[in-house]
């Protein structure tokens, strides 16, 4: 097991994009202590924030997160991730696969952009987890986000498809969801703004839109295999998806594809 | 000659050498308001890049919300003097929009030339109590026909769809970033039948002028940071009020030498003030140099509103202050000997 360690708070944002098991198992300890990491003209290297403890293998632990480290875990593909605090805006940018945990709370765009693997968040999560920044075609884009505490505003906002669990949420959940599923024990106002395809499974909710109409209760077989694929990663959820529930379709005001199951 | 320095007044040159020793010390500096004539926007790019420092312009919030809604789906516009020469419907989305001065000139007018020349005008208000991007998304889903019956928004789109030349006029900070996205998204679907435009109202501030500077001087919008070496664009690491908040940013240049509000993190974050006459005071900031106004002591390029374009505003008087692109350009030369010494 490999051991970045936080020497202290830093100084400015870091940038651990591209920071993984993989990338480190082909550097010396002082190869990678020269990688740059810092975001001012100072020039700050992992070397400089980190002590390094390299052993090749799969597994990384960054002890002492803080909110100035951004992308962590950005473009992570195999092995795994734990960081021992919290960290800043995008984590597990872009990531393909493996396994990416996070002890502490987490800043806004998690798990944005990521294609694979499974990214968990043991505190809370900020703006847009699972969302797309800006300018960008999609956010969560094929991996699991697991979030245990709260997570902010606009939760997958524009994600392309994968799964993302949260406790809480704040407004607009699922706002201009493409694809996909959210499963929140609560929610916010207007969950599933201008939502084109996708499914938000819902505990409880604030205000709908006058977008999103009942369609009435089902018994459907989707959703016992819904709640069936959530048990293995939260039995509350899964509880949620075999409870009396009622279908709202939408967002009317655009493809009206997208539902709502939303505890009855 | 009016410059102070930690509220005592010095000369021009004390000042400016100040605030190169200041700008060069700092590990994140944020050039920031940018609500100032070109050339000075210009020099305070220069001058970013060669601090290592990230930019933001006053007015950003709702310029991003703008952006996004373009970046995702394009947009359809027009300019407030087409609005009054050809628009014979006219749709005013939230409060903003209703009582813009705007519509007492197309109260008082009518359709002069296009299309509808000659033709009533037809002055709509949509309802925005609440959130108003959902207001909007109510609208179109009537427009779209997935919701029917009795409804305002279903008159209302009626009235969309049997203009000539509509127009729907916006407040891009008020609307957000989701409403603007909806709203363009009305105006394609409704540009399937007729001829409808956009018009989103200015901030008041030069932001629609430096989104162009921006772009030609970086590739990207305004909020970009050099501390790289590059430009790179991010508009939440780069946002000047959350950089002062959290503590990441430690020293600021602030640009405005046209009159604006003034940050709350002014006073509280080590900054170097260049404000247009009547508007530096001793205790605004750290550093204060007062600038000539630009279209008032010396002329300068400036967003025009009414034209929606960038023009030459000449200067109505004189002024002994000098122009803050000047300014700008003697601290960016005075960076260089505060480095090596």
């Amino acid at each position: 097991m490999s051991v970045l360690t936080l020497r202290g708070a830093p100084p400015e944002r870091l940038d651990l994009n591209g920071i993984t098991p993989l990338a480190l198992s082909l550097l010396s300890e002082a190869e990678a202590a020269r990688l740059p990491v810092g975001t001012s003209r100072r020039g700050l290297t992992l070397g400089d924030c980190f002590a390094i403890r390299l052993d090749g293998s799969a597994d990384l632990v960054i002890e002492g997160g803080h909110e100035r480290l951004d992308r962590v875990g950005g473009g992570l593909s195999e092995g795994t991730i734990r960081v021992e605090g919290d960290v800043g805006q995008r984590l597990g940018e872009a990531m393909a696969g493996g396994e990416l945990t996070v002890s502490g709370s987490a800043g806004p765009f998690a798990a944005t952009a990521a294609t694979g693997g499974r990214i968990t968040i043991k505190g809370d999560a900020g703006e847009a987890a699972g969302g797309a920044i800006y300018a960008a075609k999609a956010g969560l884009d094929g991996a699991t986000l697991v979030i245990e505490g709260e997570a902010g505003e606009r939760l997958g906002d524009r994600m392309r498809r994968g799964l993302i669990l949260a406790n809480r949420a704040g407004r607009l959940t699922g706002a201009r969801m493409i694809a996909g599923t959210i499963a929140a024990l609560s929610v916010g106002d207007h969950p599933g703004y201008g939502m084109r395809r996708g499914t938000l499974l819902l505990g409880a909710h604030g205000t709908l839109t006058p977008t999103f109409v009942e369609t009435g209760h089902h018994d459907l077989v989707y959703l016992r295999l819904l709640a069936r694929s959530l048990s293995r990663l939260s039995p509350a959820h899964a509880e949620l998806a075999r409870r009396p529930l009622k279908r709202y379709s939408g967002d009317l005001a655009t493809l009206a594809k997208g539902e709502i199951w939303a505890a009855a | 000659m009016a410059a102070w320095v930690k509220g005592q007044e010095v000369g021009l040159d004390a000042a400016v050498s100040a605030a190169a020793a200041l700008l060069s010390s700092a590990r994140a500096p944020i050039v920031a308001g940018l609500n100032a004539e070109l050339s000075a926007v210009r020099a305070a790019f220069r001058l970013a890049a060669e601090t290592g420092a990230s930019v933001d312009t006053l007015g950003s919030e709702g310029t991003y919300a703008e952006l996004g809604a373009l970046s995702r789906g394009g947009a359809m516009t027009t300019t407030p003097a087409e609005t009054i020469g050809r628009a014979d419907t006219v749709l005013a989305v939230g409060a903003a929009a209703r009582s813009a001065p705007l519509i007492d000139a197309l109260r008082a007018s009518r359709p002069s030339r296009g299309v509808a020349a000659g033709a009533e005008r037809t002055l709509l208000t949509l309802d925005t109590a609440g959130d108003p991007a959902v207001a909007v998304a109510t609208l179109r889903a009537y427009a779209k026909g997935h919701l029917a019956g009795e409804h305002p928004s279903a008159d209302i789109a009626r009235a969309l769809f049997a203009a000539r030349f509509g127009v729907i006029l916006y407040d891009p900070a008020e609307l957000g970033e989701f409403g603007i996205e909806m709203l363009q998204a009305l105006g394609r679907d409704l540009n399937e039948s007729t001829r409808v435009f956009t018009l989103s109202l200015g901030s008041g501030s030069q932001d629609r002028a430096v989104v162009p500077l921006s772009a030609w001087t970086t590739g990207q919008a305004p909020r970009v940071g050099f501390g790289r070496g590059l430009p790179e664009h991010d508009p939440w690491r780069f946002d000047a009020a959350r950089l002062a908040a959290s503590g990441e940013a430690d020293a600021a240049l602030w640009l405005a030498s046209l009159p604006c509000e003034r940050p709350g993190w002014l006073g509280r974050l080590r900054t170097v003030a260049l404000l247009g006459e009547g508007a530096a005071a001793p205790d605004v900031a750290e550093i204060v140099i007062a600038v000539a106004v630009p279209g008032e002591g010396v002329g300068g390029t400036l967003w025009d509103e009414g034209r929606a374009a960038i023009a030459y505003r000449p200067a109505a008087g004189t002024s002994a202050l000098p122009a803050a692109a000047g300014v700008i350009e003697a601290i960016r030369r005075g960076l260089a000997s505060k480095e090596a010494a």
